[in-house]
């Protein structure tokens, strides 16, 4: 019992973390119905600038708000120069060019700081406390705040402000949002502005524990994409849900069955995608997709 | 002469030269390099099947790597454990592949389109810790050593010569295979399903099954591109097979063009030609290429060098025929995109 509570708590903590880069992932399908593969190496990228503001003696926290910024620049950049120009394209083209800045992006990371893994610093600190011999650490915790508080924010920002009220319009309709005024390709990019510094955060929460190294993330996408799909490629609350059950799924089928255990997790999130696929493709909180003949 | 007729020559032409530069790549070049063509033909096969699916029925695979792998670890442990022929386990290395691209292929026949790739995607991931759990099969990392094929005594060259013939009797046999499947009917039914499923459909072509059929096919090229790999390179291990070479295959698909049968070698010339050369000046130049190739292609070059030469040869036809007709400005003749 102990150890399935403990696990669980583990769980919700790596969960948060694939819930947050699940989100990034939803922003941007919601925004322009693409699923930006190269989200988690986008992500690295940012975390190693960050790094590197760190090594030249910029406070850690200044760090961090700068390169969310900058974040939030290179995913506006990204869509401006490389996917306005195919807006509309099918699935097939924006897969290709999506593998294409996986690949391209994590050989930026390589070019610039090599293969070696870093030791990247921890925001929360290293206390523990144990509540009937479940141990709860301050970085699990943080995770799981930093993650309330990052949905929070991204809900008020959609419901409250002007602008949040123009991007969920230009996702929705794009046509009939330019109609009404609504300068959608700014919009849009925004949206991916948005969902790069979304994912730095995410990769910034993970990339203690799992160091620093230009492919880090590659396997934290494919639990995002599980996440997403178990949520609902269209709902940002399904993303968040769909994170947590991964995460707390992939804890307990890593610990409690052996064949899977630690080198296997990553047939964890699989697995959930292909069941969800074949069982409710639309996902928990999805909108099922209407075809029209 | 018509411009069909131009062309159509100039295909031959370009085919049989073609033929013939790969018939003397052994007289030409050091030996290394001719482990190295060889290394490219094996690759061409499963680009070669990613081109039959991706290009000719408009499914998504981001996981040709593991049907690779799959024919690679087939052939490896049917010569090892069974102390099988080599020759004896390549169609047994594409039936196996087949069979998991058939696998694979049932539930895809749901999720075209991104949920496709969300899958395929995952499988690359998954497959190296996969081979490296399944130890008491593919002997984990250490991997499983090949005693290369010997060379019989009339054949006139070394060990290296004869192994890359043996990989072009491959390739020229599957090269006539993907030749049958994209002309006459079964070529017209897999372009129809992509081009349009539903009028496809409507017009007696019976998707599910040409899909499914497509899927398994493409799997088995490159299961039998990954057995010859095992052949060549006379060692399999789950490095041989990292995710990354499921990307290795879509670049070349793409840059070679997917919708040719010849794009499916300038694909692997690139991506066995590059890593090397380039890494002499930095490891993440080739990463960096490919990842830029694969953009700019979608964005300015969708049918690859290919379909590039293609155009560029049409444009040349229509300026010579103007010039000898001294006739109207030049106007080029578009034709659909294969």
């Amino acid at each position: 019992m102990q150890l399935l509570l403990q696990q669980i708590v583990e769980g919700l903590a790596s969960g948060a973390i694939y819930a947050a880069l699940a989100l990034a992932l939803v922003l941007i399908y919601r925004a322009t119905r693409i699923v930006n593969f190269a989200q988690g190496e986008m992500a690295t990228l940012s975390v190693y600038m960050a790094w590197q503001l760190n090594q030249w003696g910029v406070p850690f926290v200044l760090c961090l708000i700068i390169v969310t910024a900058v974040s939030f620049m290179m995913g506006a950049l990204t869509f401006r120069f490389m996917i306005r120009p195919v807006l509309g394209a099918s699935d097939h083209t924006m897969v290709v060019i999506c593998i294409g800045f996986f690949v391209g992006f994590e050989a930026v990371s390589l070019w610039f700081w090599g293969a070696d893994p870093r030791a990247f610093p921890r925001i929360f600190p290293d206390d523990t406390w144990a509540i009937r011999g479940v141990r709860l650490t301050a970085n699990n915790l943080g995770i799981l705040v930093s993650l309330c508080i990052m949905t929070l924010g991204l809900s008020a920002l959609f419901r409250f402000t002007r602008i949040g009220l123009a991007m969920r319009a230009s996702a929705a309709e794009r046509e009939k949002s330019a109609l009404v005024g609504i300068p959608v390709e700014t919009m849009l990019m925004l949206g991916w502005g948005l969902a790069a510094s979304v994912g730095f955060i995410a990769a910034v929460l993970v990339a203690p524990s799992l160091f620093l190294s230009p492919p880090m993330m590659v396997s934290v996408v494919i639990y995002a994409l599980a996440a997403a799909t178990l949520g609902g490629w269209d709902s940002p609350a399904g993303a968040i849900v769909g994170g947590l059950v991964v995460g707390v799924a992939e804890s307990l089928c890593a610990t409690f069955i052996g064949f899977i255990g630690n080198e296997l997790k990553v047939g964890v999130p699989f697995a959930v995608m292909a069941i969800v696929l074949l069982v409710r493709p639309q996902g928990l909180f999805g909108t099922a997709a209407v075809i029209r003949v | 002469m018509t411009e069909i007729h131009t062309e159509q020559i100039l295909r031959g032409a370009g085919a049989l030269a073609i033929g013939l530069a790969l018939l003397l790549v052994p007289a030409l070049f050091p030996s290394f390099l001719v482990y190295q063509f060889s290394l490219t033909l094996t690759y061409a096969i499963a680009i070669l099947g990613l081109n039959l699916l991706m290009g000719f029925n408009g499914q998504i695979s981001v996981a040709h790597g593991v049907f690779f792998a799959v024919g690679g670890y087939t052939t490896a442990i049917f010569m090892t454990r069974y102390g099988m022929n080599y020759l004896a386990t390549l169609p047994i290395a594409a039936a196996i592949s087949a069979l998991v691209g058939f696998i694979v292929g049932i539930p895809a026949l749901r999720w075209q389109g991104l949920p496709l790739a969300f899958i395929t995607f995952g499988l690359a991931v998954l497959t190296p810790p996969l081979a490296l759990k399944l130890e008491p099969i593919t002997k984990g990392a250490t991997g499983i050593s090949l005693t290369k094929p010997t060379v019989p005594p009339w054949f006139p060259g070394n060990q290296d010569t004869f192994i890359y013939f043996v990989c072009l009797t491959g390739v020229a046999l599957c090269v006539l295979i993907a030749w049958r499947l994209t002309h006459g009917d079964t070529g017209r039914s897999l372009r129809a399903a992509r081009d349009n499923g539903l009028i496809a459909e409507s017009l007696g072509v019976n998707l599910a099954k040409v899909r499914l059929a497509a899927f398994t096919t493409s799997a088995g090229f490159a299961g039998f591109g990954g057995g010859l790999f095992a052949i060549v390179n006379a060692y399999v291990s789950p490095e041989s097979f990292q995710m990354t070479k499921s990307f290795d295959f879509l670049v070349g698909s793409i840059v070679g063009g997917i919708t040719s049968i010849s794009g499916a070698f300038i694909g692997a010339l690139f991506i066995v030609f590059l890593p090397d050369w380039s890494a002499d000046m930095n490891i993440a130049l080739s990463g960096l290429i490919y990842g830029g190739a694969m953009v700019i292609m979608m964005l300015l070059a969708r049918d690859g060098v290919v379909g590039l030469l293609g155009s560029l040869s049409r444009t040349l036809l229509a300026r010579l025929r103007n010039a000898r007709d001294n006739g109207d400005p030049i106007i080029t003749k578009t034709r659909p995109a294969e």
